[in-house]
Parts: structure tokens; C-alpha cells; sequence
């Protein structure tokens, strides 16, 4: 068996377990806790564009995850259009916002650019909270949007059970990861990588680092916002303390440092890593304990910083090249590499 | 009239404890280049520490001033050393480590947290000699745990300005700020300097602990409402400059409290992030940093 093979393998059972659980999975409490973590890690890869392979800190991307829920919902509710194409209105218009918060932050160092963008978002939040009409458009204030039952439908992106929900985020997940692959093989992620690591070097090669970078944060915010339609029809209700609050900001941030910034997948380890010890400690620990979940998970996040500041996935990748080559031919031993 | 000169008062007070806040964190971002996202829980620390001496005790509120801050001093060295160097030392290469970042807020989980555990969610105040005491100048009302806080406050600022200037430590510190590399090569030990500065920081985050809570609540998650502000007043003033964070403070009090005579007040928290952002456009080195810095 050769590496090539040994990989192929293990894709296609990735692939079989995870397109196979909810036949398994029963529970709609578990598989509610599946469906977050593949959102999570969805977000995270799409935030990954910039934050990892840009070399910036976005720390406000949930400003996109509510254009996205925002824009879809008041487009069902008040005109009746599908979330399926309010969706795509969403992205293009955090998209757009993306640029716009992109084109002078980008200039900026890293803690300048992570605080700016805390700002926007916390700033945006609040402009939310404040508003209840935007001329004709109810955006409800701090009280959020309630999406009506309408009951088993496509077209509504509505589904009485979760499974439909499970299949969604997963295809979801398995493209952006695809993209994020065939991004960091092709010109602009070298672009990308060398102007996140070098941006002065890189501009005196004649890179535009910056319409690169740019390029990013659009696709970027784009696909962040289309997550966020997801979000709104899994869950037919959200408010802006809870869906654009600092927390879920962080939370993408956290994921992609914990998995391994910059990695493909990263991401997706991250959110193993991370979503499952949310889920749990919260479930058993909050009740006897309020806070008890949360210093687990900052404790957490220290040790990984402090002994794998690259996060999970360079030592992961390690262990996983010499497990292969033991498991392959000798001769194959050393080959493929960072993954 | 009298009520504008009244909201400008408490306003510039306020902004001046909101500087005092800024202060540790610009001090802490000028000397190592990084952003503590701590700062609030420190801050919190602080306030809960004051809180139990003066509970415990029945010590006057500014006596506190003599306890709290050296503890929080040892604990902002020993964070630092045991929690942020190694981190640092990972990174070396890098000239702003972002993981550290990550660090910082996950001791500011672990912080919030833990006094949740021990303290539980209530919002708590405590009674002092001073508490709801003032005095009037004409039709003007100044209460008097505001007023010592804004003096206390100034003269924190123009202490550590002092410091910085005269002492042996404090010019080790502003060589550090200004090239890492080369202070290195003076002489100065980089990671001294930095448990040095995080010390410092924590410990006016201490300052402002004691004279705050004479009059405000302490609840586990109050550093978040000083630390977004926080923030912001540092990239207003420029990130590292001392005279940046008290002037950046004041200017955030007044926004507050002068246009709160106008307008709800969960407006003029959006209209902060909006002077933020458009001071960021303009000139994102802030109104005293360098252009280096960004």
C-alpha cells in the first residue's frame, strides 16, 4: 500500500462516517451538538481566508454571520422571497461590507487591526440593538427576529427534523474546505501567504498585496454570511447580544488558533477539539457550578497556546506521517507531508 | 447651563478613571506590543480585592490603596513570567506574537469564571466612610468618591510619566518600547523588563480598582464594560502613550455624559465606536502615538 492510498482510504471513511452518523445518531440533542460543531468549523475555515492565510486577526466576523441571518430573514418575512435566495442577497452584501471594512483596516498592524475590527462589530451590534425600523425594513431591535413554523419545506429551508439541517452543513463544510484547498495550491494563496508573512518583501516583488488580501475578505465575508442563513433556519429565532456579541467572534478565532491557523485542517480540528468540551462541560458542569465551563475552556486555551502556540494540527500531521510510515512501504516513508 | 457644566464635570471625572484603566493596558502594549485582553479582569480583581478589604476590615476605601495594588503587582509579574514568556519566547521572531492575545483572554475567561464560582453573578457594593457623600460648587453637585478618584487618577498618570522619565527601570522599559533588539543588546533582560511592565500595568488596573468601587458595583464579568472602553481610549490616544490614555479617557467620558443629556444612552455607546472608527481611518497611530506603532 503506497501513502497516496493509505490517504485515499482513510478520505472515503471520513467521508462514509460522516454522511453515515444521523443513521446512527438518533438523538436530536447530539445531533443538534453535531450540526454546531460542523457550522463552527464551517465559519472557521471561511474566517481561516483571511485570518489564517492573509495573517490578520479578524476578530469580528460575526458582524457577517448576522448580515447573513438578517438579511434572509426580513427577506422571507416581509417579501416572502426563499432564504435560499435571501441567502445569496446576504453574502453579496457582506461581502460588499467586507471590503469596505477591509480597504483601511488592512493597512493596519496586528493588534490595531484585531481591536478595529472588534469595534465594527461591537459598533454594528449596537446600531442593531438601536434600531427597530430601518425605514421600511422591521429589524425588531434588541428583541431579534422569530421565523415562523411553516413546516416541512425546501423551498422555506424549513425541516421538522434535523437530518435535513446535518446534510446541508456538511455539504457546506465539505466545499469551503475543498475551496480553501484549491485556494492555498493556486496563485492567490501564494500571493496571500507571502504577503501575510512579508507584506514589504511581497510588494517589492510586485504583488498587490492588498487586492489580494481584499479578494479574500470578500469571499471570506461571503461565505461567513451564507452560515449565517444556516444558522437562522436551524434555529427560527435570534436577537443581536446573541448572535453578534463578542462571544462567537472569539469563538471562530479560538478554533482556528487551537486547530492551526493557516492549515485546511485546522478548522476542522479545532472544532473537534473545541465544540464537543463546550457542549458537555456546559450541559453537565453550568448547573452546579455556573462559570465552571468556561474556566475549563480558558484554562484550555492556555495550555494549547503555551505548548502548541501553532496549534493541534503541525503535531497531529506529525504523528499522522509516521504512523503512515509505518503502516505503508518503507520506501514511501517521508513522502506527503504537512497536510 | 447648569446642567451641561454639571454632565461636562462628571463626564471629564469619569473619562479621567476610564484613562486610569487605559493607562495599565497603553503601558503594557507600549513596553511588549501586546494587546492584554486581560486588562478587565485585572481591573475586576482589583475591584473585588478593595471590596473584601474594606467589607472584611471596615478600613477606609483609600487605605485600600496601600494593599491592593502591590498584590495585583506580584500577580501581573507572576502572569506574566509564568503565562505570557513562554509564549513570547515561542515567537520570538515575530514582532507582535497574536497568540498572545489568546493567552490573555483565556486567563480573562479563567478570571470572570472563577469569581462567578466563588462570588456568584449579584451585583455588590459596599458602603464606605465616602459613599454618596459630595460637595457643591454654586448649583454644581461634586460627589466626593468621583472627585478623589479623578485626582487619584491624574496623579497616577503624571507619577508613572515621572517614572518613566527618572528612574533606571522606567528608562530600561521605554528603551524596550522603542527596539526590542537593541535594548537587548544594552544590557537590559527583555523578560524582566516585560514582568516589570505587566506588573506596573496590573497594578494601576489595581489603582483603579480601589477608587472605583466607593461608587460603582463590582459583579464578575465588570471588566468587560471598562475593557471594550479600554480599548478604545488606547487607540484613540495612541497605543503606548501615557498622556494618549488620560486625555483619550477624558474625551470618552464626555462623549457619554454630555450626549447622554440628549439621547438614550445605548446611543452614545454607537456613537463612541463611531468617533473609534473614524479616528482609526484618519489617523490610526491615535492623537500621541507613533506612526511606527501601526
Amino acid at each position: 500500500m503506497s501513502r497516496k492510498q493509505l490517504d485515499a482510504i482513510l478520505l472515503v471513511l471520513a467521508a462514509l462516517v460522516s454522511f453515515g452518523l444521523p443513521l446512527v445518531v438518533q438523538s436530536p440533542t447530539y445531533l443538534q451538538i453535531l450540526i454546531l460543531l460542523f457550522f463552527y468549523a464551517y465559519l472557521t475555515t471561511a474566517w481561516n481566508l483571511v485570518g489564517g492565510f492573509a495573517g490578520v486577526l479578524p476578530m469580528g466576523h460575526a458582524v457577517f454571520v448576522g448580515i447573513g441571518a438578517y438579511t434572509s430573514t426580513v427577506l422571507t418575512l416581509q417579501y416572502g422571497i426563499s432564504p435560499w435566495i435571501g441567502m445569496l442577497v446576504g453574502g453579496v452584501i457582506a461581502a460588499l461590507v467586507g471590503v469596505l471594512i477591509g480597504k483601511p483596516t488592512f493597512r493596519m498592524r496586528g493588534a490595531y487591526f484585531a481591536l478595529c475590527t472588534i469595534a465594527f462589530a461591537e459598533g454594528f451590534r449596537v446600531m442593531i440593538e438601536n434600531i427597530d425600523m430601518l425605514g421600511p425594513i422591521k429589524l425588531n431591535g434588541p428583541r431579534g427576529l422569530l421565523i415562523p413554523l411553516k413546516g416541512d419545506s425546501f423551498w422555506n429551508y424549513q425541516f421538522m427534523h434535523k437530518e435535513p439541517y446535518y446534510y446541508i452543513i456538511l455539504v457546506m463544510l465539505v466545499l469551503v474546505l475543498a475551496l480553501t484547498w484549491f485556494i492555498s495550491r493556486s496563485r492567490m494563496g501564494y500571493y496571500l501567504a507571502a504577503g501575510g508573512e512579508e507584506p514589504e518583501a511581497a510588494e517589492a516583488l510586485g504583488i498587490n498585496v492588498a487586492r489580494y488580501k481584499l479578494m479574500a475578505m470578500a469571499l471570506s465575508s461571503f461565505l461567513t454570511a451564507l452560515a449565517g442563513t444556516f444558522y437562522a433556519q436551524l434555529m427560527l429565532y435570534f436577537y443581536p447580544k446573541g448572535l453578534l456579541g463578542l462571544d462567537l467572534s472569539f469563538e471562530i478565532a479560538f478554533i482556528a488558533l487551537i486547530g492551526g491557523r493557516g492549515t485546511i485542517a485546522g478548522p476542522l480540528i479545532g472544532a473537534l477539539a473545541l465544540r464537543p468540551l463546550n457542549e458537555f462541560t456546559r450541559i453537565y458542569l453550568s448547573d452546579q457550578l455556573p462559570g465552571l465551563h468556561l474556566v475549563i475552556f480558558g484554562t484550555i486555551l492556555i495550555l494549547v497556546m503555551l505548548y502548541q502556540p501553532k496549534g493541534l494540527t503541525p503535531t497531529l500531521a506529525r504523528l499522522y506521517d509516521r504512523l503512515a510510515a509505518k503502516i505503508t512501504k518503507p520506501e514511501a516513508a517521508g513522502q506527503g507531508g504537512a497536510r | 447651563m447648569t446642567a451641561v457644566i454639571q454632565a461636562v464635570l462628571n463626564g471629564a471625572m469619569m473619562g479621567a478613571m476610564y484613562g486610569l484603566t487605559a493607562l495599565g493596558l497603553t503601558l503594557i502594549f507600549g513596553v511588549m506590543k501586546v494587546v492584554n485582553f486581560a486588562h478587565g479582569s485585572l481591573l475586576m480583581v482589583g475591584m473585588f480585592s478593595a471590596y473584601w478589604l474594606i467589607k472584611l476590615t471596615g478600613m477606609h476605601p483609600y487605605l485600600a490603596l496601600l494593599v491592593v495594588p502591590p498584590l495585583l503587582y506580584f500577580f501581573g509579574y507572576f502572569m506574566q513570567d509564568l503565562l505570557i514568556k513562554p509564549v513570547f519566547r515561542a515567537e520570538r521572531q515575530v514582532r507582535e506574537p497574536l497568540t498572545v492575545i489568546i493567552v490573555t483572554t483565556g486567563v480573562w475567561y479563567v478570571l470572570d469564571n472563577l469569581a462567578l464560582m466563588l462570588f456568584g453573578a449579584e451585583y455588590r457594593t459596599v458602603r464606605t466612610a465616602i459613599t454618596g457623600t459630595s460637595f457643591t460648587l454654586g448649583d454644581i453637585i461634586v460627589s466626593i468618591p468621583k472627585f478623589s478618584g479623578f485626582v487619584i487618577s491624574i496623579l497616577t498618570a503624571v507619577g508613572l510619566a515621572l517614572f518613566m522619565k527618572k528612574t533606571r527601570t522606567g528608562k530600561a522599559l521605554q528603551a524596550t518600547s522603542l527596539d526590542r533588539e537593541a535594548a537587548n543588546l544594552m544590557g537590559i533582560d527583555q523578560y524582566r523588563i516585560y514582568n516589570h511592565a505587566f506588573g506596573i500595568g496590573t497594578a494601576i488596573a489595581g489603582i483603579a480598582g480601589c477608587v472605583i468601587i466607593p461608587f460603582y458595583y463590582v459583579y464578575p464579568s465588570v471588566g468587560v464594560v471598562f475593557d471594550i472602553r479600554a480599548f478604545i481610549i488606547v487607540v484613540l490616544g495612541g497605543l503606548g502613550s501615557i498622556q494618549g490614555a488620560m486625555i483619550g479617557g477624558v474625551i470618552v467620558g464626555l462623549i457619554e455624559s454630555v450626549f447622554s443629556q440628549f439621547m438614550p444612552s445605548t446611543w452614545t455607546e454607537a456613537i463612541i465606536y463611531a468617533i473609534f472608527l473614524v479616528i482609526l481611518f484618519v489617523k490610526p497611530s491615535g492623537l500621541f502615538g507613533h506612526k511606527q506603532d501601526w
